[in-house]
């Protein structure tokens, strides 16, 4: 039943792209939480992973979810690209759907609707003291 | 001496093995997208802070990430064997309503960890004994009603090697 997919012990992995230099295959830097025996304390051990990405759409910094193929594709490649989990730069909000960046949304950017009276005069005020007047001397 | 940390007992082994939530086979990675600022995300710190080491004690083959500043909503998401994704918003919940909705949803229940620790009893038989790592007893001397070790109690005169020998001699 499981024998088709698993040349590898991690069939789905989560992990950031790291490098796009080889064609058709993308670097991915996979971080799991490791056990220090003295501590006690979880740490992120990171392994790297080589995956294959026909279409070449991964960037440097994307998160991505691998998917293990059924027989490695080359010596190191045994993953295949299944989804862009965050595109870097372009990340959506899976509980809303909207474009995201960091913690606030990016959909209703325009300034000028969102100015109060206050906000206007404070700006036209700093705007004139930045004027340069060829009188002062 | 005290131990180091904000928090020092969630680095002890049993408070990492009191966490209840063990995952059913089929998840795989568990990500936890949470910001380090802001009310609505004060749950999914705690669960972080507290309940992902326990969580990830008891399942050691789960890969878990956490992710911080990524969106303004905070939220958990796990990838199964199958392809499946399951998304659960935490926005305004605490750590202890995390935990139990993860367990009810994803974790296996009672009756199944209580299945599994009676089948790995069966493999091992408490009556033989052996190495530790694989018996409770090691020697034949620590089982009741056995003969004691003789570096605690002496061996009775007719059982040690140089009675037999040196009676005959006599004789």
């Amino acid at each position: 039943m499981s024998v088709p997919r698993g040349a590898v012990h991690a069939k789905w992995i989560v992990g950031k792209v790291i490098g796009t230099k080889m064609q058709k295959t993308a670097k991915v830097r996979v971080t799991r939480l490791v056990l220090d025996p003295y501590l006690l304390k979880f740490f992120n051990k990171r392994k790297t992973y080589f995956a294959h990405d026909p279409l070449q759409q991964c960037v440097v910094g994307d998160i991505v979810l691998l998917r293990a193929l059924p027989e490695r594709r080359s010596k190191h490649v045994k993953h295949e690209l299944a989804e862009i989990v965050f595109k870097v730069g372009n990340v959506i909000d899976p509980i809303t759907g909207k474009p995201c960046a960091g913690t606030r949304f990016l959909e209703n950017l325009s300034d000028s609707e969102n100015l109060t009276e206050a906000d206007t005069t404070y700006l036209s005020e700093k705007l004139q003291e930045l004027k340069v007047c060829s009188t002062d001397k | 001496m005290p131990m180091k940390g904000r928090f020092p007992v969630r680095r002890t082994l049993q408070y990492l093995s009191q966490g209840d939530v063990v995952f059913k086979s089929s998840v795989k990675v568990m990500t936890v997208n949470y910001n380090t600022a802001g009310e609505l995300s004060e749950g999914a710190r705690k669960f972080v802070f507290f309940n992902v080491p326990q969580i990830q004690y008891k399942n050691p083959w789960v890969q878990i990430m956490l992710f911080r500043n990524m969106t303004p909503s905070p939220f958990l998401r796990f990838y199964l064997d199958n392809g499946e994704q399951v998304l659960v918003d935490v926005e305004d919940k605490t750590n202890k309503e995390i935990t139990e909705h993860v367990k009810k949803i994803l974790g296996k229940s009672k009756e199944m960890l209580e299945r599994e620790e009676r089948e790995r009893k069966k493999l091992s038989h408490p009556a033989t004994f052996g190495p530790k790592k694989y018996h409770l007893r090691e020697c034949i001397c620590e089982i009741e009603g056995q003969v004691p070790c003789p570096a605690f109690v002496p061996l009775p005169k007719e059982m040690r090697g140089k009675y037999k020998p040196a009676v005959k001699n006599e004789a």
